[in-house]
């Protein structure tokens, strides 16, 4: 027995220098992108996480128990492998298009970014990593066992998973990458792999040529029904669902997804990756059957199959064989454990733990840097977790069976991944509906029929159940569903479930709808080398693209802050006076700072462009048409407030000129009310002064001249009176009353007012008013005032031989109209729209006639009434007048219509 | 690469491509039943069991075939990307 201390030293001395690797990376990758670990063979070798413990350990139990059988496990991958072109290179470009963080993160994005999508993958790869992690444990609680001597399994264990939880913490989870790459972790766990390699070829070439002499003699004394013709049943369905179930594992288990698709660096790595991972894989099983062939024959009978790779040297008193065998399969189990708990805590922070918070938070308003630590918290918190299930499982499935068949049951858990992952990138019409549902039933099969019997009975399906089925039902037992008895557990058990799951999920998808989104993302896809372009030939980062981008920075933040900006994040670096090197961070930089001016969409687009990680893709496209829509929204607004502001500036100088041309009259106005005042006037003052002069002269002129100064002080008040009058009508200041006035009463008490002209003058006045008479709503007073005015000048103005008036009413809507029309000639069309100015004579006026006030005052009135007096036109060219009054409802008062003083 | 060379770069890579899916192809029958129990016999090669060597011989040539056409395969890409018309050009 080797001593327990060296073992713990050499356990912890070998963690840290793994520690040691992924730290020195990870602060190297920051100042600068090491040309080392971009190469294809780190790559290559971080892929190999996928040989853990079952493969160090398990597999020599599986071929000493079960022959070839172990070699499908292997058989898988290469076969997808082979076929890069078609799948492995679709999932890389797919996850670095769409920036995929993990398989939780690609399937809900292809199915319309569904957040529950997301949440069901996240479980079910927890649940399904879970025995995986116990298989690692037991193997080294085991061969910790073998070398240390006997101890209590359950502490070991315990102390062995804590260990791991807290390596998986320091490791992967320092910091938070936004591509959720860790640089560290990849390059520790290639440093594994060649760690892995060299133990199991070292055990194996000890074996083949140091226990046994050499290959022939291992063989010749090969235990019957290993590998002769009496295993016939090898090849058989088991061979098969095997090797589907190893080739959908290399991509659905969530820590080969993390390093074959979101660790990818570059596309063109898996050119290589193609044939040196399964060389890799062929390197490491070559020689496990060996080994467990010279095992059955040198150990005894009881000894455990799985733990050959050890016991051979330690029988063979090799410790140092021994010591690099334990730290084989050390190394194996811990890279498995690190890798996968990285990879499911990142999804449970992702997609369960942040939409919560963020949920929570978004009323508090929470910072960025709440959300980063939330994210590294909870990714703790998940890695514990996880840990603590892998020890629970551990605890309750007892160290009995073989390890593979727990490595299996884990394999057939992220197969229900296939369908919905294969539909999503091929199938454009494959729907959220189909991949929620088929994933559903799925995994409930799976639970049933293989992951709780695993238990054997001693959680929630208890023996009898797995024995006689659910309430005796034999129809329901677990590994016997639906009566297809006789089949292998495992078989039987990926018949149903993932049989079931794809059935399910072809099925919905045909019968249901996808939605915009789904329809976009899925174009995107499945579409995806049509649109993105291929990666540029040649180094991923160089100093040109630094070169682009700070021009690029120039053209948009200015030369100046973009100098100092690029000047600053250099020096960082460590570059002083250089440029940066465009590490992720630099870039994610630089689009922040473009981000606050053409709008983040743009930013990135332009960005990613010139750093050639991706073509302008089509959700780019989008987004920036989005955010250019809003602008284009924008500047509509803007126009449309700038054309009202020009309306109401339009407005404003409509007023203007209004109130100019109102001032301008008003001083017409004023000149002409001088004008006229002082006419009467002038006649007062001369023949007062004449009367003043005392001159002497007969009785009968002094009365006369008397007589005209009384006149004319009498046309002065008229005058005025006149003035005022129209003044307050105007403005709206008179308010008389109005009744119910018989037109016809009104026109001719109107008409027999003037008789005295119309006789003299031998005028015809015919009225032509409507039959049954009409009911007007005015005021008697000033509509008699208004026919008097109207019908005067008819008079006066008619030159006419015989002159002759017509007065025709008529009813219009609620209106009564009274055209006065005299056949003397009257106006034409341009006096016509000076008629109704004050002051304004026509051509045939003289002063007797009065001011020219009589039309604009009559007009006055009428509107006071409501209604309107108009100049119109004949069709035979003759101008009249037409009233415009409104009608009564209530009954013609009579009396009114003959009342009140007459007004010149 | 120049105009004139394309068709003949596309019928080339597509050659390849169709090379790799006969690999596949060959890799999936040659190594699942019922093919692959023609392995099932007692010859013995160098010692070994015919079964094995028949599983690890047929492994090796799929990773040869690989590595031998993975080359071809990536560099025609350009081919592939120049045929497809909904790529914007060079």
């Amino acid at each position: 027995m080797l001593s327990v201390n060296l073992l713990l030293a050499v356990c912890l001395g070998y963690v840290a220098l793994l520690f040691g690797v992924a730290f020195i990376v990870d602060r190297e990758t920051r100042r600068r992108p090491l040309r080392w670990l971009h190469s294809p063979v780190i790559y290559t070798l971080s892929i190999s996480v996928y040989c853990t413990s079952w493969t160090f350990y398990g597999a020599v139990g599986s071929a000493a128990r079960n022959g070839l059988e172990f070699v499908t496990i292997y058989l898988g991958p290469t076969l997808v492998f082979v076929g890069w072109w078609w799948l492995l290179r679709k999932l890389v470009r797919i996850g670095r298009a769409h920036r995929i963080t993990s398989i939780a993160d690609l399937i809900s994005s292809r199915y319309g970014k569904s957040p529950s999508l997301a949440v069901l993958v996240t479980l079910i790869a927890v649940v399904a990593t879970t025995p995986y992690i116990a298989l690692q444990l037991q193997s080294v609680t085991w061969s910790y066992q073998i070398i240390a001597g006997e101890s209590d399994s359950t502490a070991t264990a315990f102390w062995i998973a804590a260990g791991m939880a807290l390596f998986a913490i320091l490791f992967g989870t320092r910091t938070l990458d936004a591509n959720e790459r860790h640089h560290g972790v990849v390059a520790a766990i290639a440093f594994e792999a060649i760690v892995k390699l060299v133990a199991l070829i070292a055990v194996g070439v000890f074996c083949v040529w140091g226990v046994a002499n050499g290959v022939g003699d291992v063989f010749a004394n090969a235990p019957a029904g290993l590998t002769e013709a009496a295993a016939s049943e090898v090849f058989g369905g088991r061979w098969i669902v095997l090797t589907f179930l190893s080739a959908t594992a290399i991509i659905c288990l969530p820590r080969q997804f993390q390093v074959a698709v979101v660790e990818n660096i570059e596309e063109r790595h898996l050119k290589t990756a193609s044939w040196l991972f399964p060389l890799y894989l062929f390197g490491m099983t070559l020689f496990i059957m060996p080994i467990a062939i010279v095992g059955l024959q040198t150990m005894p009978a009881d000894a455990n199959p799985d733990l050959f790779l050890l016991t051979l040297p330690l029988s063979e008193d090799r410790q140092d064989l021994a010591m690099l065998a334990f730290l084989g399969g050390f190394s194996s189990a811990t890279s498995m454990v690190i890798v996968a708990a990285i990879a499911v805590s990142t999804m449970v922070s992702n997609h369960v733990v942040t939409p919560i918070a963020l949920s929570i938070l978004r009323a508090e308003r929470a910072v960025s840097g709440d959300i980063r630590n939330l994210l590294l918290v909870s990714r703790r918190i998940s890695i514990a977790v996880i840990l603590g299930l892998g020890f629970l499982y551990f605890q309750l499935n007892g160290s009995s069976g073989a390890l593979a068949a727990i490595g299996l049951i884990a394999f057939v858990g992220v197969a229900q991944f296939l369908p919905s992952l294969l539909g999503g990138v091929f199938w454009r019409d494959a729907t959220r509906a189909g991949a929620l549902t088929g994933m559903l039933i799925g995994a409930g099969l799976w639970a049933y029929t293989l992951f709780l019997p695993s238990f054997g009975g001693d959680f929630v399906l208890s023996a009898a159940v797995l024995q006689n089925g659910p309430w005796g039902l034999g129809i329901l037992r677990p590994q016997a569903l639906f009566g297809l008895d006789g089949m292998d557990p495992l078989v039987h058990a990926v018949v149903w479930s993932v049989g079931l799951n794809a059935l399910t999920f072809v099925v919905v998808s045909s019968l249901t709808q996808p939605t915009v989104l789904e329809r976009l993302q899925a174009t995107l896809f499945v579409d995806v080398f049509r649109t993105t372009g291929g990666e540029p030939t040649g180094a991923v980062v160089g100093a040109a693209e630094a070169d682009d981008l700070l021009i690029l920075a120039q053209r948009i933040l200015g030369e100046g802050p973009a100098n100092r900006l690029f000047a600053e994040m250099a020096r960082v670096q460590g570059h002083s006076g250089g440029l940066p090197h465009p590490t992720d961070s630099v870039i994610a930089r630089l689009e922040r700072e473009l981000a606050g001016s053409i709008g983040a969409a743009s930013a990135h687009a332009l960005v990613t462009r010139i750093a050639g990680r991706q073509a302008l893709g089509m959700t780019d496209l989008i987004d920036i048409a989005d955010e250019t829509q809003q602008l284009i929204e924008t500047t509509r607004q803007l126009a449309l407030k700038s054309a009202e502001l020009e309306r109401t500036a339009q407005q404003f100088r409509q007023v203007n000129e209004r109130l100019r041309s109102l001032d301008a009259q008003k001083d017409d106005f004023l000149s002409q009310v001088s004008h006229e005042l002082r006419t009467p006037m002038t006649s007062i003052r001369s023949f007062t002064e004449i009367l003043l002069d005392g001159a002497e002269m007969p009785e009968a002129t002094r009365d006369r001249f008397v007589g005209i100064i009384h006149d004319e002080s009498q046309r002065l008040t008229r005058l005025l009176d006149v003035l005022l009058d129209i003044n307050r009508l105007e403005a709206g200041a008179v308010d008389f009353p109005l009744d119910a006035i018989d037109l016809s009463d009104a026109v001719e008490g109107a008409a027999e007012a003037i008789s005295s002209l119309t006789l003299a003058g031998n005028v015809a006045v015919n009225m032509d008013l409507p039959a049954g008479g009409a009911v007007i709503h005015a005021n008697a007073d000033r509509l008699r005032q208004v026919l008097i005015n109207i019908l005067s000048n008819a008079v006066k103005y008619n030159a006419a031989d015989p002159p002759r008036i017509d007065i025709r009413g008529a009813v219009d809507g609620g209106f009564v109209t009274l055209d006065i029309l005299d056949n003397g000639g009257g106006i034409s069309r341009l006096e016509a729209t000076t008629v109704f100015e004050k002051f304004a004579r026509g051509a045939r006026a003289d002063r007797d006639q009065g001011a020219g006030l009589g039309l604009p005052i009559s007009r006055a009135i009428l509107r006071a009434m409501g209604g309107d007096l108009t100049v119109e036109f004949a069709p035979t060219g003759d101008s009249f007048f037409r009233l415009r009054l409104k009608q009564s409802n209530a009954p013609a008062d009579a009396r009114r219509a003959f009342a009140g003083a007459i007004s010149d | 690469m120049r105009p004139a060379e394309r068709p003949t770069m596309r019928l080339a890579h597509r050659k390849t491509r169709t090379r790799s899916a006969a690999l596949l192809l060959v890799g999936v029958v040659l190594l699942l039943p019922p093919i692959a129990g023609v392995a099932l016999n007692d010859l013995k090669i160098f010692g070994a069991p015919f079964a094995l060597v028949y599983i690890f011989a047929v492994w090796a040539l799929l990773i040869a075939g690989t590595a031998l056409l993975s080359g071809p395969l990536w560099n025609g890409q350009d081919a592939e990307a120049a045929s497809n018309p909904a790529d914007p050009p060079d």
